[in-house]
């Protein structure tokens, strides 16, 4: 195998890439004419595309379609009224449904989904938008399934998911298109607002006749009168809130500051008096909506990325029925009393009481606690948890509201919501900073109503909206939220906002090799038995051991004809399964397990004492893990392979890629203390992995990616999500989480430097309103498109590579 | 100067055609999505007939 594998290589170079995912082709290619596709799925997807008229496609995407998953999902049970009610509403002539999916990686993709949908008898209305992830589909229930849809969707290699629900997914749509209406009101008013007072500007002289410029003030203030109250709503509602709270933030001096323009000009207007202000007020609420608006969309773009991954919840639960079998039906057709299957790394749909033995579960998402618990047989598995190494039969005991799922979705929105810790300690500044700045405007004004009442009112306006410090307290989140919006687009979800910061500072990657540098599909490779038994009936035993397990081995089993059932399925970690198979005891996994020999790195069937059967493995390299390796070296990173594998194959690994430093034979406690032990040197240690048994070393690390197609319960540890197939993407997000860093160091000297100068400035009267609003809207603004160069340059770099 | 008269009103009334027209296009989703529809206009060539789909064929004799 060792000879084997660089010759492989070499084929695999001359084979080409397949014509739909663009992934590298193995032996077993599909050959149609001069294009060559990777599997059955990419196949049928791509000979779709072409009799559909759709071939354009090719020509107008950036990026490479995802790999079509040949093992179709079944959407049977999204055409049940219970989900349709909860997933879609009326609309004339049918239903119509939002759904999620995470592999439309350009506009082209969309275009795609919008022409496929379309095509389809029955389709009433289809689109698809790459930003946010979301599909919305209109359809007559009555010509055609909405799983038919579905199947068409997943065929074509975009897997859907259930939204949260209709009411959730319309509630934001209307949300973003208010925010563009408040925009689009601001820009308007605020320009004819404007127009109205250069004219007045423009009569130095004060020749203009009383009776026109009292005409152009009322103008004036009807048109800023909507701009104020309308497109400034959000920041009136943020004073009232923070007023109620008793508490004085950046919303106060906006709503406070725009609130004293206007009705300062209102009272000069009325009065005839020789100052208005309206350009101010309006001017002010508009820069500051475009300041906010750009934040918006940071934020937005990254959430929605991270929805598909984070807020799908199981919609659907694994039902046994009465002669053993298994179903699949949506949570909300459960009943007390049902038994429900959960496999390894998957959520438990409701609460129940643990069947035939025990299990563990890992409750972090309910109790924060992040060591899974075991459960005896007889006692409670709670909603929400996830099943930990060995799939597990439960009987229902509570359903719907009363479970923890309802509450569970909360938290993980809380736990979305949450803002980083760097963020809100510089809310807290800018908190002390409105404070200050308000006993200096109030100091201000006393000093100048003693010595020149005409212009006390003006220096005071100009103090407070030059000095507001929205720069301060927007130069963190703008920062945070474009990074992260444009680590989403390379592939790479941030789980958790606080890791960003933690990310630059990495001086050591811990790399586990299954799944992470191989490319976590194994193939099998050979099949050498004993004692009698034939290749057909090991493979046969050893697959039905393998399945519902999550471990990347088992994959190597999938195609492997299954004939078998195995019972009592568990495993152990780090050394394989074992569970029962026509009624004989089998383990599968190290030699030392299962047939007490020495290890040789091959997986090994037997009952514990004798072999029966020597399978081994092979693994192909993940795309780009040789780059990734030297990538990570050039930022000063040192490497670290840390696996659960035998030392042959771990040395082999490491070797192809260019890694010196490796252990072979880890368990998880061994990677656990690893991390320890560096981390104890004063290193911040960064973890890479997928397996299941990682889960405890990515918690452990100071911070830690999982690739996206390794257990769901690593992702749930993880602070990132890798969902492109290339490993170099973790030196990139590295490069980016310090690139982020240096930026929000520049924001933040920019921002304390202007409101350091500009506040003496305004005190000594030195600055008028309308230059202050400007100076003031235009540091926000600054600090916000420098936060965005973080999304840009990146794209640049994309573009080159 | 009489003009203004005229002339600021009609602004005015400018300014809320415009305004409703914006009004209009967000509420039709006119903005949801500014990516896909500039590929649409890369295609030069008509479409051709939908082809029977052999999805839907079996779908449809269930």
């Amino acid at each position: 195998m060792d000879a084997a594998l660089p010759l492989r290589k070499t084929q695999a170079a001359e084979r080409g890439s397949c014509h739909h995912c663009g992934e590298a082709l193995a032996s077993d290619a599909i050959r149609e004419g001069d294009r060559a596709f990777c599997c059955n799925g990419c196949a049928a997807a791509a000979t779709w595309i072409r009799e559909a008229a759709l071939g354009d496609y090719y020509n107008l995407r950036t990026s490479p379609a995802g790999r079509v998953q040949a093992d179709a999902a079944d959407f049977g049970a999204w055409d049940r009224d219970v989900v349709l009610a909860e997933h879609s509403r009326a609309v004339p002539g049918g239903r119509e449904i939002t759904v999620l999916t995470d592999a439309m990686r350009c506009a082209a993709c969309a275009w795609l989904i919008d022409r496929a949908l379309r095509r389809q008898a029955g389709v009433l209305d289809a689109g698809a938008n790459a930003v946010t992830g979301r599909i919305v589909v209109a359809w007559d229930p009555q010509r055609v399934a909405l799983s038919t849809l579905m199947q068409r969707l997943a065929a074509l290699g975009y897997r859907p998911w259930l939204a949260t629900g209709e009411a959730r997914e319309q509630a934001q749509r209307r949300e973003r298109r208010r925010w563009l209406l408040r925009l689009g009101v601001a820009g308007l008013g605020a320009i004819q607002a404007m127009m109205f007072a250069e004219a007045l500007y423009l009569d130095t002289a004060q020749q203009m006749p009383i009776a026109t410029r009292d005409f152009f003030r009322w103008i004036t203030f009807l048109v800023s009168t909507p701009v104020v109250f309308y497109a400034g709503w959000p920041f009136l509602e943020g004073m009232a809130r923070e007023l109620r709270g008793r508490r004085l933030g950046m919303d106060t001096l906006i709503a406070g500051s725009t609130l004293l323009a206007y009705f300062a000009s209102l009272v000069e207007t009325v009065r005839g008096g020789t100052h208005v202000w309206y350009d101010a007020a309006v001017m002010f609420v508009l820069l500051l909506l475009v300041a906010r608006m750009f934040e918006q969309r940071a934020r937005g773009i990254a959430s929605a990325q991270i929805d598909a991954l984070a807020r799908a919840r199981p919609a659907l639960a694994l039902r046994e029925r009465n002669d053993g079998s298994a179903e699949q039906v949506p949570v909300g057709d459960i009943d007390v009393g049902d038994v429900l299957r959960v496999a390894a790394g998957e959520a438990v749909p409701a609460d129940g009481v643990l069947l035939d033995r025990a299990a563990s579960f890992d409750e972090a998402l309910i109790t924060g606690e992040s060591t899974p618990v075991r459960r005896e047989a007889g006692e409670s598995a709670l909603a929400g948890s996830i099943c930990r190494e060995a799939s597990a039969r439960l009987r229902v005991v509570r359903t719907g509201a009363d479970t923890r799922l309802s509450q569970l979705t909360r938290l993980v929105e809380q736990a979305q919501s949450a803002r980083p810790q760097l963020a809100r300690a510089a809310e807290r500044v800018a908190g002390g900073f409105v404070v200050a700045l308000l006993l200096c405007a109030v100091a201000t004004f006393a000093w100048w109503h003693a010595n020149e009442p005409a212009r006390a009112l003006e220096v005071t306006l100009a103090l407070l909206v030059v000095s507001c410090p929205c720069a301060l307290s927007l130069a963190i989140p703008t920062a945070l939220t474009t990074a992260h919006g444009a680590l989403a687009r390379i592939g790479v979800l941030g789980v958790r906002e606080d890791a960003l910061p933690t990310l630059a500072r990495v001086d050591r990657v811990m790399l586990d090799k299954t799944g992470t540098l191989s490319n976590g599909r194994p193939e099998l490779d050979s099949v050498a038995t004993f004692e009698g038994m034939d290749a057909a009936t090991a493979l046969s035993i050893a697959s039905a051991l393998e399945r519902g397990s999550a471990h990347p081995l088992a994959q190597a089993f999938a195609h492997v004809e299954a004939d078998r059932t195995a019972h009592g399925v568990h495993a152990v970690a780090g050394c394989g399964v074992e569970g029962e198979v026509d009624g004989t005891h089998w383990r599968l996994g190290r030699a030392d397990f299962a047939a007490a020999r020495a290890d040789d790195g091959a997986l090994w069937l037997g009952d514990g004492t004798r072999a029966f059967a020597r399978i081994t493995v092979r693994e192909t390299m993940r795309d780009g893990a040789r780059e990734a390796v030297a990538a990570l070296r050039d930022a000063g990173v040192s490497i670290e392979l840390c696996s659960g594998d035998a030392p042959d194959a771990v040395e082999r690994f490491a070797r192809q890629v260019g890694i010196n430093a490796f252990h072979a034979r880890q368990s998880p406690e061994q990677k656990l203390a690893r991390v320890r032990e560096a981390q104890a040197r004063g290193e911040v240690v960064a973890m890479v992995g997928d397996g299941l048994n990682d889960a405890p070393v990515l918690a452990g690390a100071d911070v830690s990616l999982a690739m996206a197609e390794g257990a769901a319960l690593a992702q749930r540890a993880a602070d990132f999500v890798v969902t492109s197939p290339s490993l170099t993407r973790v030196p990139q997000a590295i490069v980016l989480a310090r690139r982020t860093q240096r930026i929000v160091r520049q924001n933040l000297a920019w921002a304390l430097g202007y409101n350091v100068l500009a506040i003496p400035l305004a005190a000594t009267g030195h600055v008028t309103p309308w230059i202050a609003a400007v100076g003031m809207a235009g540091s926000s603004l600054l600090v916000t498109l420098n936060a965005l160069r973080l999304s840009r340059r990146e794209r640049n770099q994309r573009r080159a590579a | 100067m009489n003009i203004l008269l005229l002339l600021v009103p009609i602004s005015l009334i400018l300014l809320g055609i415009a305004i409703g027209a914006f009004v209009w296009a967000v509420r039709r989703g006119q903005f949801d999505d500014l990516d896909t529809p500039a590929i649409d206009i890369l295609r030069d060539d008509p479409l051709p007939a939908p082809r029977v789909d052999p999805v839907d064929t079996t779908n449809d004799a269930d």
